[in-house]
């Protein structure tokens, strides 16, 4: 169980981006992490990374309501950036959302790893990296 | 022996008419009788011409009398003495010559005798004899000689001048029982006296077969056959005419009584009824109970019947109509029977009726299946007049024979309107194929009846949604005749249905904005309950007095944050809860221009051009909040999601399509890729644009105050092009 190189939120909510880095510090989750608002600037971000050679975060943790491009336009496109090494990527869903379908909708995508209810806590991440690390 | 006479006793006083005539024909003396017939008065005619006394004798006498002279025996003559009164008299002239001496003839000795009366039976005689084709024949059993008379030969075809004898007569018998029976009959004439009158066949010298009529009768003297003397007549015609007849009678008796006829006939003069051997089983009465008269007939009748049968009657024998008529009649056993009757009449040479001649059958079971027809057909009619399905007699063509008051009420027409036209030209054009191809096959003959769901068209032009049956109706020849329609009127039901639908449309959408709700609870409320936990914990947690400032910041932002969503779930809780009854009608430009004017600083401060083109007088259900809200909302959306490149320009029109109104408002911002978003345009919290102020909330709230109104809106747009909202609201 170590840390990894670099992570991605993907949320509008400042408050729920704070509590999130905040627990990643806690724990030393990663030593990089990239902040998009809205699935449109994520997408615009990753494929500017994989254009320019860098290697892509490896873990997305994706934020399902959002304006511009909800999580769910933001998965039904990031499988389409050309040249994109998405085997290393992991994503997990981060929502506040309890309702059922979008838990099961979540589960129907085989990008998505996992989905975790919103507060993040430091716990959540530590199962996080623990789980990636017996892949 | 005269001129022994005339010696001996005086000319004066014989006893019968005779007169001596001289050679000029001048009377010399007569009788008293011959004065007495041929003077009025005493004139004395001695020395008178014969022909001044008897001044109308035929000239064919006058040369009689003159060649007279030159006879040697007595001649006799008849002749027709025509009187001066016009009358005629036949006289019987015995003339004689008298001798002066032996050559000299001294004149003419004539005897007279009125023989008119004799003459006219003679005559008579002769004419019946023609008349009748009556002859006569007379056998002298002494003689053995046959006299025939004329008429005899001529029905024997032998010449006049045919000399028969009692053989050759009986040989001209036909053979067999003929000749037997006549040679029976005379045998029987000369040795028992018996006289005879038969019937026999001859066959005639020219070969012909002929029935006739042979009378006979002997004449005894001391015991002994003299004479045998009859008539002879020819019958053959009215002998085959009878003999035909009977064949006829046999016939017809065959045929009544196999056909149950029964014969009557009423004697008008004596009351006398003859029945034939059908009539009593007909009527149920016993041979050996009926009296033969008008009065049994009279008994059988049905009591109810019986007037107009004696009116009838009466109709009948004073010639007005014929006796064509029908009643009942009660058998003992009480069974009632139907009796057909038809009668014609008998009058003698004066044109009296004196007989009725008529026959009767059985009509019962005729008239039990015509009643049970009848009933049957009345039934119907009357089902048909009653019911509450709508009912139709349809002619082959396809127009109405018939329609009931159902259908006229389901169709909203009057009867005469309706019969004026087909079902094609009330029924929904796109129906209208397949009831032609149905009705076809019952055309063709390949079915009996078809059953579909179609439409007609009220007359106020709405449709009226039907379930039609069609049978088809054929005649006694089992061709097709008619068509039986019924049509039931499933308007409510289809409307009921229909609103049903509606309904259900309403529940699913309920329920959807249950659903959009549940989600929204879910999640909104829940990010910002989440986001107050985190950060409350880490406060908790947090020594540092620059993080706890942060946090408690975020704090307050997120407190604020949950109180605004929970205004704007009110604010939809709101709109589904309490719209429908406070619709009210509303001025559509009114209120538009009154939104253009409350953001007139905002549409300058952009230079919006606003277009607004709608009808004064166009008149909306709706509410006036909402109304206000809704335009507010489609005019800043305008105005933030305008496109930087361009003046922005609103234009905004109203139609009115049927019972509703058209809103569109149309923008020429930014646009929205519908095929992304469109799904989500009117959803909680989308938002679509990089923009500051979208908060997601306002095309939701629009929409559920669209519809609460009863009003949908759509969306059209292009990106970078423009936006067209269109509203449908329900016309005041």
């Amino acid at each position: 169980m170590g840390k990894i190189e670099s992570s991605c939120i993907i949320d509008d909510d400042p408050i729920a981006i704070y509590g999130i880095k905040k627990s990643m510090k806690e724990i030393d989750f990663c030593n990089k992490i990239v902040i998009y608002n809205n699935g449109q600037d994520a997408i615009d971000g990753l494929n500017s990374m994989v254009e320019d050679g860098m290697e892509l975060p490896s873990i997305i943790l994706l934020d399902l309501n959002m304006p511009i491009m909800d999580g769910w336009e933001f998965l039904d496109d990031f499988i389409k950036i050309p040249n994109c090494n998405t085997e290393k990527v992991t994503i997990y869903i981060i929502s506040s959302s309890i309702d059922p379908r979008d838990i099961i909708k979540a589960k129907n995508y085989s990008l998505v790893s996992n989905y975790i209810l919103k507060p993040i806590k430091s716990n959540d991440l530590l199962k996080l990296l623990s789980d990636i690390g017996t892949q | 022996m005269l001129e022994t006479l005339s010696r001996t006793i005086s000319i004066e006083e014989a006893p019968i008419a005779i007169a001596t005539l001289d050679t000029n024909l001048c009377f010399i003396n007569c009788s008293r009788v011959w004065e007495e017939a041929f003077t009025a008065s005493n004139k004395d005619i001695v020395g008178k011409s014969f022909f001044d006394i008897i001044p109308n004798s035929p000239q064919k006498f006058r040369k009689v009398l003159e060649n007279s002279f030159s006879l040697k025996d007595n001649i006799i003559e008849e002749q027709r003495h025509i009187l001066p009164d016009g009358s005629s008299q036949w006289y019987k002239w015995n003339i004689k010559p008298w001798k002066q001496s032996e050559d000299e003839i001294g004149g003419l000795i004539i005897i007279h005798t009125n023989i008119t009366k004799e003459k006219h039976v003679k005559e008579l005689l002769i004419a019946a004899e023609n008349v009748a084709k009556m002859g006569g024949w007379d056998l002298d059993m002494i003689t053995n000689t046959i006299h025939w008379s004329h008429i005899t030969k001529e029905i024997h075809e032998v010449p006049l001048d045919y000399v028969p004898s009692l053989e050759t007569g009986i040989n001209f018998y036909k053979e067999g029982e003929h000749r037997e029976n006549i040679t029976k009959l005379i045998h029987n004439a000369v040795t028992h006296g018996k006289t005879w009158d038969t019937e026999l066949q001859i066959v005639t010298a020219k070969g012909k077969e002929l029935w006739v009529r042979a009378k006979g009768m002997p004449e005894f003297i001391d015991g002994k056959c003299v004479r045998l003397y009859g008539i002879f007549q020819d019958i053959d015609k009215e002998k085959k005419a009878e003999i035909k007849n009977a064949q006829i009678k046999e016939r017809l008796d065959l045929a009544t009584e196999v056909a149950n006829i029964g014969i009557w006939e009423y004697n008008v003069l004596n009351d006398k009824l003859e029945w034939n051997e059908q009539m009593f089983p007909l009527f149920g009465v016993k041979r050996e109970e009926f009296k033969y008269n008008f009065e049994s007939w009279k008994a059988t009748v049905h009591p109810e019947d019986l007037e107009r049968c004696l009116k009838e009657f009466d109709l009948a024998l004073s010639g007005i109509q014929d006796f064509k008529t029908q009643f009942r009649i009660i058998h003992p056993d009480g069974s009632v029977k139907h009796i057909k009757a038809n009668a014609g009449l008998f009058k003698d040479n004066d044109g009296k009726i004196i007989k009725m001649v008529g026959t009767n059958w059985d009509i019962t079971q005729l008239v039990n299946t015509q009643l049970k027809l009848d009933k049957s057909e009345e039934s119907f009619k009357g089902s048909f007049k009653s019911s509450a399905v709508g009912m139709a007699l349809v002619a082959k063509d396809g127009s109405w024979i018939d329609v009931n008051d159902s259908l006229c009420t389901s169709l909203g027409y009057s009867r005469n309107e309706l019969l004026k036209l087909t079902f094609q030209d009330i029924t929904h054009p796109e129906d209208l194929n397949d009831d032609l191809e149905h009705l076809q096959v019952l055309l063709e003959g390949r079915g009996n009846s078809y059953h579909l769901e179609k439409r007609y068209f009220h007359k106020k032009g709405h449709i009226i949604y039907v379930v039609l049956t069609v049978t088809a109706v054929k005649d006694i020849e089992g061709n097709l005749s008619h068509f039986i329609s019924q049509v039931m009127d499933i308007s409510a039901k289809i409307e009921a249905q229909k609103k049903s639908e509606e309904f259900l449309e309403l529940t699913k959408n309920q329920n959807n904005s249950l659903l959009n709700f549940a989600h929204i609870v879910s999640h909104n409320l829940r990010s910002h309950s989440s986001n107050l936990s985190m950060l409350s914990n880490y406060l908790v947690d947090e020594e540092g007095e620059s993080e706890r400032k942060e946090i408690e910041a975020m704090i307050i932002d997120a407190s604020e944050s949950l109180d605004e969503t929970v205004m704007h779930l009110n604010e939809v809780v709101q709109i589904t809860t309490e719209a429908k009854e406070q619709l009210q009608d509303v001025n559509l430009k009114t209120i538009v221009k009154n939104v253009e004017k409350n953001i007139s600083a905002h549409l300058q401060q952009k230079n919006v051009e606003c277009d607004i083109s709608i009808d004064p007088s166009i008149q909306v259900k709706g509410i006036h909040a909402y109304l206000d809200s809704i335009l507010l909302n489609l005019f800043t959306n305008s105005i933030k999601y305008s496109s930087p490149n361009r003046i922005p320009r609103i234009s905004i029109e109203a139609n009115k399509v049927g019972k509703t109104i058209i809103l569109n408002f149309k923008d020429n911002g930014l646009g929205i890729n519908l095929e992304r978003h469109g799904e989500k345009l009117f959803g909680m919290y989308k938002t679509f644009h990089q923009h500051e102020d979208a908060k997601g909330i306002g095309l939701f709230i629009t929409k559920n105050q669209i519809e609460a109104m009863n009003g949908k809106i759509e969306v059209e747009s292009a990106v970078d092009q423009g936006t067209l909202f269109k509203i449908t609201f329900v016309a005041a």
